[in-house]
């Protein structure tokens, strides 16, 4: 049925919309934009400041953040970078004040998600994908805060590189510039730890 | 394209962000340039690598229902207050004191006060009925109906201030303890609401108007 849910995408309202519609006094539209948006903003906080309780703490700070200044919020960046922005702030807040750190409990790590769910790999190659994993959790923290910020924008969000210009607002050559260092290092690192190039895990499937 | 270049561009080319005509130099400079070519396709394995920390299924969601929350706790203090404002106005009393709510209908009265008041009235009378009952023998019946009354008028007026000045007492004392719940109302509502990230700013203003619709009274 493709024809119907291109029909339905279409009809959903873009977050330009919802913005509008909550700004003219409709508050439910909120509610659709969280809906859209948590998990992204969840996943783009776990990353960045490492698995924890303070994940979820967090991401309520981001959206009641959102929640207030979105009367005021003037729609000259994207509604997704504007919120990125808010929770870039938030846990570069959190960790100024040292609550939490940003690294990984390789432990917090054991549970990786649907990796490996699929029929196919070895147990051997599973038990590979999860150390992996951990190299790259504890690569990616290692990062300096402005090149994980980028990489974890780019590489696990998809943000456009405008949107991330957007989002930590700065020009376009600097976000590419801070993800091609960010990306040279951790190749490095991950070549110091033993991860070579000739049995990358497969990639991923959603 | 020299060798700068590509690497200028070789993050629009990694994430497929390249513009077709870039895309195109890119490639045919790659094609050329071994060493630009190898850093490509390392670049492309490590993001291979990268894919495979994903995040837990179990981060744990938001609550959610922001807009809906917010408008019903609002609703819910306006009302509180309204109720409030309505009893205050009434001479009612609803408190909210250490945790709990306290809720006193009708102006609470001040028996200790009135009790005397009224006892010291009754003895006055009783002295005065045997004071007169000793004179009445020995006077006129016209001079005793004068004295009579004239005792009863002062009697009314002395009563009358009592009892004035008595619901005058009464009325500041329950008009500041009212005042003083009313805050601390107002501060608990705050604190509420502060706590639920809600709009401590309206709550105030709520107040704010109540407080002026019952001093108008």
């Amino acid at each position: 049925m493709p024809r119907a849910s291109k029909f339905t995408r279409s009809m959903a309202p873009s977050d330009e919309e919802l913005v509008e519609q909550f700004q003219n006094g409709d508050s439910s539209a909120f509610d659709v934009l969280v809906r859209r948006w948590e998990r992204k903003v969840q996943g783009a906080i776990y990353r960045l400041v490492g698995p924890g309780e303070d994940v979820r703490d967090l991401s309520q700070e981001t959206l009641l953040k959102a929640y207030r200044g979105l009367g005021t919020f003037k729609q000259e960046a994207r509604f997704s970078s504007w919120l990125y922005q808010i929770a870039l702030n938030v846990c570069r807040d959190r960790m100024r004040r040292g609550r939490g750190k940003s690294y990984v409990s390789f432990d917090e790590l054991s549970e990786t998600g649907d990796t490996g769910t699929e029929p196919g790999p070895s147990a051997l190659e599973l038990i590979e994908a999860r150390d992996l994993s951990r190299q790259v959790a504890a690569a990616v923290s290692a990062l300096p805060q402005e090149q994980r910020e980028v990489v974890v924008l780019k590489e696990y969000q998809g943000l456009t590189f405008l949107e991330i210009a957007e989002a930590l607002d700065v020009p376009l050559s600097t976000v590419k510039t801070r993800l091609y260092r960010g990306l040279g290092q951790l190749r490095q690192e991950l070549v110091r730890q033993g991860v070579r190039g000739g049995t990358p895990v497969p990639a991923p499937t959603s | 394209m020299d060798c700068d270049a590509f690497r200028e561009e070789m993050m629009d080319l990694l994430y497929e962000e390249a513009a077709p005509a870039v895309a195109r130099r890119l490639d045919e400079h790659q094609a050329a340039c071994r060493a630009c070519r190898d850093e490509l396709s390392s670049f492309r394995r490590l993001r291979r690598h990268l894919a495979s920390w994903r995040t837990p299924p179990d981060l744990g969601r938001v609550p959610r229902r922001f807009s809906s929350a917010r408008p019903y706790l609002a609703m819910a203090a306006a009302l509180l207050l309204l109720v409030m404002g309505g009893l205050a106005l009434k001479g009612s009393e609803l408190r909210y004191e250490q945790g709990r709510f306290a809720f006193r209908l009708g102006r609470a009265p001040e028996p200790s006060a009135l009790s005397a008041a009224l006892a010291a009235q009754e003895q006055r009378h009783r002295r005065e009925i045997d004071a007169l009952q000793a004179t009445v023998a020995a006077m006129s019946e016209e001079a005793t109906l004068r004295k009579v009354q004239r005792m009863i008028e002062e009697s009314e007026a002395r009563q009358a201030t009592i009892v004035s000045a008595g619901l005058t007492r009464l009325e500041e004392r329950t008009e500041a303890r009212r005042q003083y719940d009313l805050a601390q109302v107002g501060a608990g509502l705050s604190y509420l609401d502060g706590k639920a990230g809600l709009q401590a700013a309206r709550t105030t203003e709520l107040m704010g108007h109540v407080l002026q619709a019952s001093q108008k009274r």
